[in-house]
């Protein structure tokens, strides 16, 4: 068993620090140890034993165990095992060493935790406020269990200004977003430029986080949040549904019947479809090339209309409960099916054929936005960014679930590191997905939709899942609670590590490029923030005072 | 050469032709399944509460005027269309209907107002068939939400007392 292997492995080099260890299921690996070691030991396991670093987790723990814990996740893909650090931390002004430096990759990590949960890192070099307002007050921290869930912060000061850092000598400031026509959803980048090259950048987001995971602590219920689940992303939302459900199933030891397992993997595949053709048309967008964007958005319709058949919606398909699946997919449908694949595959041979020897396109894409295997390591990049760099990982392979174990599929990479990589890999992992697919419907033998619960499900258990979403690995961490819902819930969308790469990826270019290396990530700003967006249009141009604006929003919410 | 792969590039759109729907002057007709805007029957509804308890969306509204009537609102305002209500309804009282074209000024045109007739009823919930313990009735007993402001208020009571709970907005869990 390689998580038994890795456990010694750890043990043999940091022996008493370590306190316990579970080994639910061979694939997982959850280790208790003394917060004076987390530093070092996650050192170890980034660096010495390279495994990729997936996420970090602050909990409030209090009311069960008197203590706050937090957990730093980790991710062995030739081993096919994901690992969690874990370690508690007292109530009383909890800290921890920061990792960091050792694992740059927990930066926005670290900061989160830092607002919501108020577990300070130590020794973080960065640490401004990520995820809460310019205008909370400190040393509130809403994650925290005695914050109830629709609690008005007292001292909210709307004045408060977000202080930007100095640009470089020598650079000129342009701000990119929050409102800009590439970016679909609020972010804002201030870019530091010389001359037509972009030196750098800061990142301000979570504009739009509207708190779902304390919501799914404290309001909604274990069966009801995988719905919710679902509109964290208004394109992989089913990602996140599927992902979640097999979270607590991890945590419960529930396997769901193979049916349920085989239609979890079509609507997934389903929405990687519509997912990948979507990008690759609004990819083309961006570079101003709309004839191909027209032509990928009428090849991606029939996906659309199949899954509104199957699931009774075109993009929320409400798939998963815990334990199956709600949809069945009928013998005619499967038929259906078919002939909708048969149909996108002789659609989408061409037009590849064709944009693979686009010299425009590649002209626009190549040395572009460059991400290369060691930013893809520092910074825990994943899903097309990653294999486009030649780093070959795919979750559907090294972590499989659902029914990934029964089909067989190829992992796409390319060695370019650019955008131009990145649209010949996701433009051939449409052809993977159909192939999924048909094996799935092949193999698919008729069952129950739904494993059995009869009782209520077991307190204080760890499960975690990663799910390959066509943006790359969205990861989930549950643990289970009281009246029926989950104690901690936390969602880690692709876009949340990818993002950090994007001022790495776009310094030393040229300004234009920076709409399309961003866009090349293809990101979701709705998931790292986990919450919904807001569109506002108004003709009238006139500079809007904040407190105009207050009053603006008030007017329309009544 | 790129020549060559824009002259493809144009063979893809030519080939394709014009595919725009004359929607909305013609509506396409929806799938046999699709999942529209709820449609709750009062004839079959019992009152049993179970598809508000399990409601993701908080949509659907109890409240116990006395004895005798149970008010069951749906505010049909962040309905997400899910259909969990229809799922778990024991008396099949939902329908997800075909309407999609639910878009209005006046959200009074899509909230319903069911009046129940309780009878005896002593709202313990026993009528409510959850299909696992995970959609089991937390809040059985008298109901007292919001209605004027459309919100949830998270705690029941074992009797219905004269001065009903409307005012408490404080939150107790369960
Ligand atoms: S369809 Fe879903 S959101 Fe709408 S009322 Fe029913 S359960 Fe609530
Ligand atoms: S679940 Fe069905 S029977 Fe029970 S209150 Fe709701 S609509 Fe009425």
């Amino acid at each position: 068993m390689i998580a038994r292997e890795k456990l010694n492995e750890l043990r043999a080099k940091f022996g008493p620090a370590i306190q316990r260890a579970d080994l639910p299921s061979d694939g997982r690996l959850f280790v208790f140890i003394e917060p004076s070691v987390v530093k070092d030991v996650c050192a170890h396991i980034f660096r010495d034993l390279d495994a990729r670093y997936v996420i970090s987790i602050g909990a409030d723990d209090r009311p069960s165990s008197g203590k706050f814990m937090v957990a730093h996740n980790f991710a062995f893909d030739r081993e096919h095992l994901l690992a969690s650090v874990l370690t508690y931390l007292p109530a009383e002004n909890p800290k921890l060493d920061s990792i960091s430096d050792v694992v740059p990759a927990a930066n926005w990590a670290e900061r989160e935790i830092r607002d919501l949960v108020g577990i300070e890192p130590v020794g973080h070099r960065y640490l401004k406020r990520l995820v809460l307002p310019d205008g909370w007050p400190d040393g509130l921290h809403p994650l925290r269990k005695d914050f109830a869930w629709n609690q008005v912060p007292e001292g909210f000061d709307e004045d408060r200004e977000f202080k930007f850092d100095e640009p470089p000598e020598g650079c000129t400031v342009v701000p990119f977003g929050p409102f800009h026509p590439t970016l679909d959803e609020p972010a804002h980048f201030r870019l530091y430029v010389e001359g037509e090259m972009v030196r750098g950048c800061e990142y301000r987001g979570f504009m739009v986080h509207r708190g779902i995971e304390k919501l799914a602590e404290l309001v909604l219920t274990y069966n009801e949040i995988p719905l919710m689940a679902e509109r964290i992303c208004g394109i992989c939302g089913c990602v996140h549904n599927v992902t979640y459900a097999q979270a607590v199933e991890n945590a419960i030891a529930l396997r769901p019947p193979p049916r349920a397992e085989y239609i979890r993997t079509i609507m997934l595949e389903i929405e990687r479809l519509h997912s990948h053709l979507l990008w690759v048309g609004l990819a083309c967008h961006i570079v101003g090339f709309d004839t191909l964007f027209m032509q990928s958005f009428r090849i991606r319709e029939p996906v659309m209309w199949i899954a509104e058949k199957i699931t009774g919606n075109r993009k929320t398909y409400a798939l998963c409960v815990i334990g199956g699946v709600r949809w069945d997919i009928a013998p005619e449908m499967k038929a259906e099916l078919r002939a909708v694949l048969d149909k996108l595959e002789a659609e989408w041979t061409p037009v590849v054929a064709a944009v693979l020897k686009d010299k425009n396109i590649q002209k626009r894409t190549r040395d572009v936005g460059v991400a290369d295997r060691r930013l893809v390591k520092e910074m825990g990049l994943i899903g097309p960014v990653a294999r486009a760099a030649g780093a070959d990982m795919d979750c559907r392979r090294d972590h499989p679930y659902a029914a990934y174990d029964r089909v067989e599929f190829d992992v796409i990479t390319a060695d370019g590191a650019d955008v131009w990589s990145r649209v010949v890999v996701r433009a051939k992992e449409v052809f993977e997905s159909i192939k999924i697919i048909r094996q799935c419907l092949e193999k698919m033998e008729p069952g129950p939709l739904q494993a059995e619960i009869r009782d209520e499900l077991p307190v204080g258990r760890l499960g975690m899942s990663s799910v390959e979403a066509p943006r790359g690995e969205s990861h989930h961490f549950v643990i289970t609670g009281e009246n029926n819902r989950p104690r901690r819930w936390r969602v880690r969308a692709p876009t949340y590590q990818n993002l950090q790469g994007v001022p790495a990826m776009i310094k030393d270019q040229q300004l234009a490029d920076m709409t399309i290396s961003l866009g090349s990530i293809d990101p979701c700003f709705s998931c790292t923030d986990r919450l919904e967006t807001i569109d506002l249009r108004t003709k009238a141009v006139k500079v809007w005072s904040q407190e105009e604006l207050r009053i603006l929003t008030r007017r329309a919410k009544t | 050469m790129s020549l060559l792969s824009k002259l493809k590039e144009a063979a893809v759109c030519l080939k394709a032709g014009r595919v725009t729907l004359p929607y909305p002057a013609q509506a396409q007709p929806v799938p046999p399944k699709f999942r529209g805007r709820p449609i709750f029957d009062a004839a079959k509804c019992i009152g049993c509460a179970g598809c508000a308890n399990n409601c993701p969306a908080r949509e659907i509204l109890v409240f116990d005027v006395c004895q005798e009537v149970r008010i069951l609102k749906y505010l049909g305002r962040r309905c997400t269309y899910c259909g969990r209500c229809a799922d778990v309804c024991p008396e099949d009282a939902i329908t997800m209907s075909h309407e999609f074209e639910n878009a209005t000024n006046s959200i009074g045109d899509i909230q319903q107002k069911l009046d129940l007739f309780m009878s005896t009823c002593q709202r313990c919930g026993r009528c409510f068939k959850e299909p696992s313990p995970l959609e089991q009735l937390k809040l059985k007993g008298y109901r007292f939400d919001d209605l004027a402001n459309e919100q949830w208020i998270f705690r029941s009571q074992a009797y219905l007392t004269e001065e009903a709970a409307v005012d408490d907005v404080k939150i107790e869990l369960d």
